[in-house]
Parts: structure tokens; C-alpha cells; sequence
């Protein structure tokens, strides 16, 4: 469990606005850690730091213990619309970069031969990028970004801009290198996050509301709902309408919120024991992380 | 500096591609051509085309080879100065306005290779060129008009190449601080305007890099003074490194600019 | 047309081939570029009809560079 990556107080200004404020978060090697938060929470503007495209106004970015580290070494980074040469080709680029990251030449056109292979991108190799489509520049996107074999994989909304199809390839791809790669990536699509993440991180207008596995989140975040189901709706309706809880029905089902659920449950239970009602089945439901994320944006 | 040569590849070959590397010596080499050919069938081309009164006397100045080799000089500080400023004004802030830089920035490269990349590219693009050009009027000006001296030329296009490479130094470093429109317009102003006010108030100085191609010129009919040459030489040479530290710096700068 | 007649076109023709070539190369880009700005057919009867400033303009200012 040794962190790869650790941020300190990373800021960010722009004049008088706070981009990013005060993010302290670590990436432990090998894992995968969603951030999340609403558009201009500052996903894009952390990523930029961690790639060393944007200087912090403050704060700290250590790679394994480093202090101040140049860690543009041991990164491969996908803008959220990456931009080539239209003159290259998509075997030229991804040589370039992978060159441009410190790879001995000799080894960098079949490494980057394979890596385009790997992202689908096999029949296009020496097609130039300019005649490309955006899913295909998502995938060369990819490709220069995990040629050199790097440590730690950022990515911006890797997903967001594809179709559903193109999307469950990439998410598929990005799950295949989750083994190699420690990886850091910006989403607002919660199906996504929820596939893939050991960690998530929370930020809200810049500031980071909310860290921990998906578990802790969850069970942080959840609120106790239980899902009673009826043998009609006449018995739901009877329930709804007599029970001295918070309930919604819906056809044959009825909704409790509890706020205490410990104490709660045992008297909700013994109330419908005793309630003469038919019934079928008493469930408890765990929150989405969509509720969890419209709650957590939400809280002031 | 191993990235030095990945970075000169990528330059060397996009100006392959956008065919730069074969219209910019075209453009060069034609204005070397033409400026010979003009000057010495000018009273045809007038009588061809004018309607000249019969009797009218037209006296046309007979020009010398020198003046000739000067003409076409001419030609290249404003038609010249104008194709390399706005040929090569965008080398770094496109890359900065169009997010193709992003990928570039992202990797551990050093900020002097990126610059000297490109600085190579363009300087070598700017000389052959040049000289193609001057090699190809003096030949013709040879044909036409009488000989220049071997030694004279080539201290006339040496020096011419100082200042040529002082321009690129300009145009490249104002391309990594500002928006390419603004880089032209600097860049223009420094290259064309500045050489205006030098002719008109320069008489109380005489070491500048904008005086460089009027020393040029004296080598043709004589020699220019060999103090203000050199120390000419010498301020230019030191513009050229200032300008290249310069740039140098603005592109790290810059580079959070770009397009994300 | 008597004046044709005592020009050199040996000495000549070079300045023809070079603006000959200009447009061929501007034509051959402009043929494969994928977006200019402003709509193509125009640059090609730039290119064509202004020699040599046509191919010069087209380059600097037709072609989107990328």
C-alpha cells in the first residue's frame, strides 16, 4: 500500500477565482481512483497540474516520496479532445510520442505498433490522423498515452465523448491495463466510475468534498430505504396510508425511509408482522452512486 | 538534448509536407531571377508595352552588376522579410491555439530542444533558400550584366545571412510568446518598420543589427567600415542569443496555454 | 510582335518553369488538404490566375495548417 503519487494542498488561482483548492489526495500504486464532481469543479484543472501542464499556485505534487517531482516522466496523459498533426500518421505520432518520453529508439515503432493494435487502431497505422474520427482520435489518444509504458495513466472524460459502444471498448481497454498502470481519471458518468475504481474523489466547485473506496462512500452516503413488497396494491396502499413511517407505494411495492434505521427496522418489522397485510418480500436498498453524487453536490 | 532530434524530425517533417520546404526556395530563387531579367530587358518590356511617344527621350539608367545583386536584396527585405514572418509566425502558437502542443508539453522534454527545433528548421529553410536565390542572380547578373567578384559575393551573402537568421530568431521567439496574428504584426514591425526608422534616424548610430544589410551591400563596391561591421555582427549575434533565451522561456511559459 | 523574336528563351524560361512549378505544388496541396480557409474552388482560380503571388497568398493564408 505505498502511495505512487501524493498532492498537498494542490491550488490553483486564476485571479480571484479558485480553480482547485487546497486537494490533498494520494494514489496508491496500482489502483484506480475516479474523480468526480460537475462541470467547472476543477477535474480538468487537477489533471492539467498532475501533467505538469499547469503550474500550482500553491500546494505539492510528490512521486514516490519525491518532493517537487518532474513526474512528466512517469505519466501518460489523454486530454479529454486530444488534438494531432493531421499531417502524421497515427504510427508516426505514437512513435513521436513514445520517443519523446524517454523510449530507446530502437525499440519505439514496434512498441508503438503493438499499442495501436491493442487500441483498435491496427487497420490505420499509417493513415493520416487528420482524415480521423473522434473515436478513433480517443483511441490514438490512448495509444500515445500508454506507449511508454508508464506509471501512472491520467485521463480526462476518457469516455464521455464516445458512443455507447465505443464507450464499454475503452472502459474494457482501461480495465485490461489496471493491472500495470496506476490510473487517475475525470468523469462525470457514475456507470463508469462505479466498474472501475478502488477510489473515489469528490470535488465540488474546486474543493475536495468527499474521498474514500466506493464502499466507504457508499456507506457513508447511504441513507436506509427498504422496499416492502405486497402480495396487491390494495395491501401497499393500506400500508402507505395506515404506518406511522415516511412511505411511498408504488403498484404492489411500498417505500420506508428510516432516519434511524437500527431501532426503526425492528419496530417496522413487527409492525407488518402484525398488520394482517400479504407479503411478499422486505428488502433493503443500497443508494446508487448517481443519488450519492447528487447528494454529496448538493450539501453545502 | 536526445529529444532535440525527435523534435527536429517532426519539424523537418511537417515542413516537408506542407511543402514549405519547396515553395519558400521557389519564391527565393524566382525574385533572384527576375530582378536581373527585368532590369536588363526593361526597355523592351517598356517599348512592348508603352505607348511612348515617338521622339520621346527615355533615358534609362544603365545599371551595374552590384546594383543589380543590390535590387534583388531589395525584393527580399520587404517580399522576403513578408513571406518568412507570415510563412513561419505560427510555428509555436498554433501548436498553443490548436492543442496539438498539449501532447508535446505533457512529455519530459526540454523547452530548448523544443525551440531550437524548430529555430533549425526554419533558419535552414530561410538560408537555402536565400542563397539559391542570390546564387541564381548572381549567375544571371553575371550573364547579363558584367562580373562580380567571387570573394565580394560571398561577403555580401554572409553577411545578408546574419541578418537573415537574426529575422528568424525574431519570428520564432515571437511566436512562443504571443498569438500568432500578434507574432506577424510584431514581428513585421521589427523587422521592416524598425529598418525604416534606422535608414531615416539611424545616420546618429552606425552598429545595429538593422544596418547589416546595408554593410552587405558595401561589400559589393568596396567595403563597409570594418569597426561598425563587426560590432554590427557582434550585437546581432548577441540579439540572436538574447532572442533565443527569450524564446526559450516563453515557450515553457506559454505552454499552460494551451488548448486542453 | 517583332520584339519576341531577339529574347533569349533559354535565358527566360527558367522564370516561367519556377512559377509553372508554384502552381502545380499549390494545386497538388490543394487537391489533397482536407479544409482551406474559404472554399477550395476559389483558392484553385487564385492559384491559377495570379501567377506567382496566387500559390504565395494560398500558402500562407489558403492552406489550415495543423
Amino acid at each position: 500500500m505505498t502511495a505512487i503519487l501524493e498532492t498537498t494542498n494542490l491550488t490553483k488561482i486564476y485571479g480571484s477565482e479558485q480553480a482547485v483548492n487546497k486537494v490533498s489526495f494520494s494514489l496508491i500504486e496500482g489502483t484506480s481512483t475516479a474523480l468526480i464532481g460537475p462541470n467547472g469543479s476543477g477535474k480538468t484543472t487537477t489533471l492539467s497540474m498532475l501533467a505538469g501542464l499547469l503550474q500550482p499556485t500553491d500546494g505539492m505534487i510528490s512521486f514516490n516520496g519525491e518532493k517537487h517531482a518532474d513526474i512528466r516522466k512517469h505519466i501518460g496523459f489523454l486530454p479529454q479532445y486530444p488534438q494531432f498533426f493531421s499531417w502524421m500518421t497515427a504510427l508516426e505520432f505514437t512513435e513521436m510520442a513514445a520517443r519523446l518520453s524517454g523510449m530507446d529508439s530502437r525499440h519505439t515503432k514496434i512498441e508503438a505498433q503493438k499499442t495501436l493494435e491493442f487500441v483498435g487502431l491496427g487497420e490505420a497505422l499509417r493513415k493520416k490522423t487528420g482524415a480521423f474520427s473522434g473515436g478513433m482520435k480517443q483511441r490514438l489518444g490512448l495509444a500515445q498515452a500508454i506507449v511508454h509504458k508508464p506509471k501512472i495513466l491520467l485521463l480526462d472524460e476518457p469516455v464521455s465523448a464516445l458512443d455507447p459502444v465505443g464507450r464499454r471498448e475503452i472502459m474494457n481497454l482501461l480495465k485490461s491495463l489496471q493491472q500495470n498502470m496506476t490510473i487517475l481519471y475525470s468523469t462525470h458518468i457514475l456507470n463508469d466510475a462505479e466498474e472501475m475504481t478502488n477510489q473515489l474523489l469528490f470535488l465540488r466547485k474546486g474543493e475536495l468534498v468527499e474521498q474514500g473506496s466506493l464502499s466507504d462512500v457508499k456507506t457513508k452516503y447511504d441513507s436506509p430505504r427498504y422496499r416492502v413488497e405486497f402480495a396487491s396494491a390494495q395491501d401497499a396502499l393500506t400500508f402507505a396510508a395506515r404506518s406511522p413511517w415516511k412511505v411511498s407505494y408504488e403498484e404492489i411495492f411500498a417505500f420506508i425511509d428510516l432516519d434511524n434505521e437500527l431501532p426503526e427496522m425492528n419496530a417496522v418489522l413487527g409492525y407488518l408482522a402484525n398488520s394482517g397485510l400479504g407479503i411478499r418480500k422486505v428488502e433493503r436498498q443500497t443508494s446508487s452512486l448517481e443519488e450519492i453524487f447528487m447528494k454529496v453536490a448538493r450539501q453545502e | 538534448m536526445k529529444n532535440l532530434i525527435v523534435l527536429f524530425q517532426k519539424e523537418w517533417r511537417e515542413n516537408t509536407r506542407n511543402f514549405k520546404i519547396l515553395w519558400i526556395p521557389l519564391v527565393f530563387i524566382f525574385f533572384g531571377l527576375s530582378e536581373p531579367l527585368t532590369s536588363y530587358y526593361l526597355p523592351q518590356i517598356l517599348e512592348a508595352v508603352g505607348n511612348l511617344p515617338e521622339d520621346a527621350v527615355f533615358s534609362l539608367p544603365e545599371f551595374t552588376a552590384a546594383q543589380v545583386i543590390m535590387a534583388t536584396m531589395g525584393q527580399y527585405q520587404f517580399f522576403g522579410m513578408l513571406v518568412l514572418v507570415l510563412g513561419f509566425a505560427g510555428t509555436i502558437s498554433r501548436e498553443r491555439k490548436n492543442g496539438t502542443g498539449t501532447l508535446i508539453y505533457v512529455r519530459p522534454i526540454s523547452y530548448l530542444s523544443y525551440f531550437l527545433s524548430k529555430w533549425k528548421v526554419i533558419g535552414t529553410i530561410a538560408l537555402v533558400s536565400v542563397w539559391l536565390g542570390l546564387l541564381t542572380t548572381w549567375y544571371y547578373t553575371e550573364l547579363l550584366f558584367g562580373k562580380v567578384d567571387t570573394a565580394d559575393f560571398f561577403a555580401f551573402a554572409g553577411t545578408y545571412s546574419v541578418w537573415i537568421l537574426f529575422v528568424v530568431t525574431i519570428v520564432v521567439a515571437m511566436s512562443a510568446w504571443l498569438p500568432t496574428g500578434a507574432a506577424a504584426t510584431v514581428s513585421l514591425l521589427l523587422v521592416l518598420l524598425v529598418q525604416i526608422v534606422d535608414s531615416l534616424l539611424g545616420a546618429y548610430w552606425t552598429i545595429s543589427p538593422w544596418k547589416l544589410a546595408i554593410y552587405a551591400t558595401q561589400w559589393l563596391t568596396g567595403s563597409p567600415d570594418a569597426t561598425n561591421f563587426w560590432w554590427s555582427i557582434v550585437v546581432t549575434l548577441i540579439a540572436i542569443v538574447g532572442l533565443v533565451v527569450f524564446g526559450v522561456w516563453m515557450s515553457k511559459r506559454n505552454a499552460s496555454k494551451t488548448k486542453i | 510582335m517583332d520584339f519576341l523574336e531577339g529574347i533569349p528563351w533559354g535565358i527566360i524560361a527558367p522564370i516561367f518553369i519556377i512559377q509553372l512549378l508554384l502552381l502545380i505544388i499549390a494545386l497538388i496541396d490543394l487537391s489533397k488538404i482536407s479544409d482551406t480557409n474559404g472554399p477550395k474552388w476559389v483558392w484553385a482560380l487564385v492559384i491559377i490566375f495570379f501567377s506567382i503571388f496566387g500559390p504565395i497568398t494560398y500558402f500562407i493564408i489558403g492552406r489550415k495548417q495543423g
